[in-house]
């Protein structure tokens, strides 16, 4: 399946944090051709297993989305919303979402009108207590269909800009799903020592505990997580943002130095460029909690600069996808049982 | 009875970190009608009924024994004590309270005024009545803890109103739980577990050690049916609610349907639960280990961390019927 | 190896190598075992004497509060990151030492005659703040100081005053200096000395070794704050230098086993160990992770008064470090 198709269909498939369910269906679809064994663990945990007889090398990208909750039916049928994982409140006015109620049902975010508010109100941000979802329905009809706790999804558009860019909902984190899905492809064609999983995780947005979890079932000798990092827009703090044209390896105390320098080794000899962020403390994604699995887990961070992170036209470069695949892959071929001794030293 | 062993529980003192005359309290209850019944390092109390099946599940079920307190930590040479929170006391609900430490000393949490903001906890101070500092430490220790001393009172038919009903509806709910289930299909193991208040950490040494198949944890929950209180959408008294997901857990959704199932299997009415804050005894379940499918079923709560939190017994006995039937469909 | 040896060595959290391998040469004629576990811990078992007692785990952190080379300006200057919690008001006008190398950098600040009124109000934040090491240009800074290169403190070890120590690092320096003492016992029940990495940036060496260490007690060696002088209200001091090591009841990781807690404080009073009772619940360390990790452990927390913890010059009473070890060695020896 190529990529973009794929990044696509997994983009627009519902898998909010908690309920990853039909995403993980998708996903483990999409690695089956190219792995030994592909499993979905009662978590929703994606886990699919390359063999080999070296060190045992787990590699993951979250596969949950954020988004909305209904908290609350109110009793002219409009909908309060509550949040699953981060949204920011800012993008919700005037977004059109899916209600997973009996039936997928299409909503408008409302907010009140301008010409009703005062000059104090409209210069500030509208807060998510004051907005509302629009069904268009009574409000009879609206309680047979749809119940507190019933999922929202934002809206899914795949967008195709210049030069290779992208736009759309769910790259945070499903760009790297594709990666791995891309690097699990151009495995088929490698030779490899390690005994590799790449893992499409749960729960990432509500605290990383999928890949939590994965790393204690799994116990892997290395970890390589993989997420989203900012891309450089007007107005970002000093030292926050990349450019988009090419993977960020993270370095700080989270992360493992020799595994890093192994990977940086495999970049430089086959001329694909990786920046540096340096991160001195919490990476704030799945890496930190693999990282302290069992005994302690070596781990490394590999991100994919996004701009507009957390809305629905997060952008991104597709080539740098591309060449991220084409890292992991070349990674996994390289690592070595004689890495061990290098660890501590 | 349900009400009688709130009551008795409600009496208990246990702070987090000092649970055990809360576990003597249980272990009383519980003595003689189970399989079997333990202490492990954290002074969680395990018990255990097993079940009928070949194939029994092992389902932890989790309430914690401690409530909030307040430990001492330094004394005025006047002979009053500085305090800091053990887990979250609110500043409001602490103001001129009773409070009462082991011993039986009790006291009164006082709140200074201060110059600008409003008051901290190192703005208070408890008077015990001592003189000075050496009468103070002849009556306390530093590190001792007090709580809300205990008040039970009923409002109207229903309801009734105590501290430390956080956690102890919940234990109550268990002990009944463990009590009047009778060959039941799957193995109760149920975990009155110790500081939840602070960090959920007696549930998750618990659930580390026993590895259980299921996990349902047992809170109280917030409230949205007082004036100006309209979120979370649940009501005291329309019935014991399901969690769909709160601040440290979104319950599997595999435990939390079956939890409505049971629900209507047993003609129980449930609320259905989403909490922008908090955490319970399910979450240390549910990501322990390599991850157990877990859930929580909660008692609605008005004021809660207060010394007036107020439950439904309605709602306690609902809970109840919902239990006695999970543990025999799952 | 003694105290001044080990504060000099430089260590921020997730760059503990030089300490390590300093431990490890150390550990190595004392212990029957030394391991190093995948969180980077070093780990040296000490058999017991007597196989009825139980085996207790004792810890104390590698690492130290430092900084990271996060960036530079086209001048040459060096942007930094702290590692662990370091006020940036604490930093202002020192030195560091930067890389394998000891490169020295200064942390200066704009001179004061060219401040306004307003200048000399705002708060210096870590954006604020850059580290000079003299580079001609950011070609220079960069080849010299790579990104992610860590630096630390440099502050000369000095005792001084009457029985007084100024040092960085003395949190948590002086646990691992005890620890390394222990070592030259032996103990009726198995001994674990367990020198974990990264404490300062959340307890998380802490974490792997609780997950392995076959040990039912858990003990930590720490540095605590001590805000004792400067006319502080008596209730914000928490620990007095001077009054020798501090038992922790209860902080915001951890709650001490009770038994445990008053079986010590008996301990102290029978033997006649210098001790007091930390007056606060603030902070929090790496018993909170050998309490709840592995299936659970009984825990407590032995503490030097350290005045002006995490910042380049720390101080502490040399009789307060030796009463931690006292205290430890009598409760090992009671078991």
């Amino acid at each position: 399946m190529h990529i973009e198709e794929f990044l696509r269909g997994a983009t627009a498939t519902p898998g909010l944090t908690g309920s990853e369910m039909a995403v993980a269906e998708y996903v483990a679809a999409a690695f089956r051709p190219y792995a030994d064994e592909v499993k979905i663990d009662r978590l929703n945990n994606v886990v699919a297993h390359i063999k080999g007889d070296g060190p045992k090398v787990m590699f993951c990208a979250h596969l949950d989305e954020i988004g909305l909750m209904v908290v609350k039916i109110e009793d002219d049928g409009s909908l309060r919303m509550g949040n699953v994982g981060g949204v920011d409140p800012r993008i919700l006015p005037g977004m059109r979402l899916t209600v997973y109620g009996r039936e997928p049902l299409l909503g408008i975010v409302g907010a009140k009108a301008p010409h009703l508010q005062t000059e104090e109100e409209s210069q500030k941000n509208y807060k998510r207590e004051d907005l509302h979802i629009d069904l268009g329905l009574p409000v009879e009809r609206v309680r047979e269909l749809v119940q507190v706790g019933d999922l929202v999804m934002l809206e899914a558009r795949f967008t195709k800009l210049q030069n290779g860019h992208v736009a759309t909902k769910t790259a945070d984190d499903r760009a790297c799903v594709a990666m791995l899905l891309k690097a699990m492809q151009l495995l088929q064609g490698m030779r490899h020592k390690a005994d590799l999983y790449f893992v499409a995780t749960c729960q990432e947005e509500i605290g990383s505990y999928g890949a939590a979890m994965s790393g204690f079932n799994i116990e892997p000798d290395y970890a390589v997580a993989l997420d989203v990092c900012h891309g450089t827009t007007p107005g970002a703090p000093p030292l926050s943002t990349h450019k988009l044209g090419a993977l960020v390896a993270s370095m700080g105390p989270f992360i493992h130095p020799v595994v890093r320098a192994k990977l940086m080794d495999v970049a430089k000899a086959h001329n694909i460029e990786v920046q540096t962020a340096v991160v001195p403390g919490r990476t704030s994604t799945d890496a930190d909690d693999i990282n302290i699995q069992r005994g302690g887990i070596p781990t490394i961070l590999l991100e994919l600069p996004l701009k507009y992170m957390h809305t629905t036209v997060e952008m991104l470069d597709m080539h740098t996808l591309e060449e991220g695949a084409r890292l992991l892959s070349h990674f996994a071929a390289a690592v070595d049982a004689s890495w061990e001794e290098e660890l501590w030293t | 009875m349900l009400r009688d062993t709130l009551k008795t529980l409600l009496s208990a003192w246990g702070p987090s970190g000092g649970e055990h005359g809360v576990a003597d309290t249980i272990k009383e209850l519980l003595g003689g009608h189970v399989d079997s019944m333990r202490t492990d390092v954290m002074g969680n109390l395990i018990v255990e009924k097993y079940g009928t099946d070949d194939n029994a599940k092992r389902i932890m079920i989790s309430a914690h024994m401690d409530q909030i307190g307040l430990v001492v930590t330094s004394v005025e040479k006047e002979g009053y004590l500085r305090v800091h929170n053990v887990g979250g006391i609110g500043m409001k609900a602490s103001e001129y309270r009773r409070v009462v430490f082991e011993n039986g000393v009790e006291g009164v949490l006082v709140s200074q005024p201060v110059q600008q903001g409003e008051a901290k906890l190192k703005d208070m101070f408890i008077d015990i009545g001592a003189q000075d500092r050496e009468e103070a430490l002849s009556m306390v220790q530093l590190g001792d803890v007090a709580v809300y001393a205990p008040e039970i009172f009923s409002l109207g038919k229903h309801r009734v109103s105590a501290p430390g009903m956080d956690d102890r509806c919940a234990c109550a709910l268990l002990v009944e739980l463990l009590l009047y289930a009778e060959d039941q299909k799957n193995t109760i193991v149920g975990v009155f577990s110790t500081q939840e208040e602070v960090g959920l950490r007696g549930a998750k040494v618990a659930a580390y050690a026993l590895e259980p198949d299921l996990g349902i944890g047992l809170d109280v929950t917030a409230w949205g049916d007082t004036p100006e209180t309209k979120l979370p959408d649940i009501k005291l008294g329309a019935g014991p609610a399901v969690k769909i997901m709160d601040s440290s857990m979104i319950a599997t959704p595999m435990v939390r349907d079956a939890l409505f199932d049971a629900a209507e299997a047993a003609g129980v009415a449930v609320q259905r639960e989403v909490l922008p804050f908090g955490g319970t005894d399910g979450a240390a379940i549910q990501h322990a280990r390599g991850g157990i499918p877990s859930g929580t079923l909660s008692i609605p709560c008005r004021y809660v961390h207060s010394a007036c939190e107020t439950i439904d017994m309605r709602d306690m006995e609902g809970a109840l019927k919902v239990l006695l039937q999970f543990v025999n469909i799952v | 190896m003694d105290l001044k040896q080990l504060t000099d060595l430089h260590g921020p959290s997730g760059n503990e190598r030089a300490v390590r391998r300093a431990i490890v040469e150390a550990a190595k004629p004392l212990a029957d075992e030394v391991k190093i576990d995948r969180s980077g811990n070093v780990i040296c078992l000490k058999k017991g004497t007597n196989p009825d007692k139980p085996a207790v785990m004792v810890a104390a952190h590698m690492d130290e509060v430092g900084f990271i080379i996060a960036g530079y300006t086209e001048e040459g200057l060096l942007r930094f990151r702290p590692v662990g919690g370091i006020d940036p008001r604490v930093i202002v006008s020192k030195w560091v030492a930067i890389g394998d190398d000891n490169i020295p950098g200064v942390i200066g600040a704009l001179a004061i005659h060219l401040q306004s009124a307003d200048d000399r109000k705002r708060v210096l934040k870590y954006n604020d703040l850059y580290i000079d090491i003299g580079a001609k240009d950011q070609k220079e800074a960069e080849k010299l100081c790579p990104l992610g290169t860590y630096a630390a403190f440099d502050t000369p070890y000095a005792e001084f005053g009457d029985g007084f120590v100024c040092a960085k690092a003395l949190d948590d320096r002086v646990g691992c200096y005890n620890l390394l003492r222990l070592l030259e016992d032996r103990y009726p029940g198995d001994l674990y000395c367990c020198f974990v990495t990264q404490e300062e940036i959340g307890l998380r060496g802490s974490q792997g070794a609780a997950y392995h260490v076959p040990a039912g007690i858990g003990i930590a060696l720490e540095g605590t704050a001590a805000g004792d002088l400067g006319d502080v209200k008596e209730q914000f001091h928490i620990t007095r230098p001077g009054q020798g090591v501090a038992v922790s009841f209860m902080d915001r990781a951890s709650i001490a086993d009770r038994e445990l807690y008053r079986q010590v404080l008996a301990l102290a009073e029978g033997a006649g160990i210098r001790h007091q009772i930390k007056q606060g619940v603030t902070g929090g360390n790496d018993a909170g992770s050998l309490q709840v990790g592995g299936g659970g452990r009984k825990t407590i927390v032995f503490s030097v008064p350290c005045r002006y913890i995490h910042s380049g010059a720390s101080v502490a009473k040399l009789s307060d470090i030796d009463d931690q070890l006292a205290l430890t060695r009598e409760y090992l020896n009671n078991l």
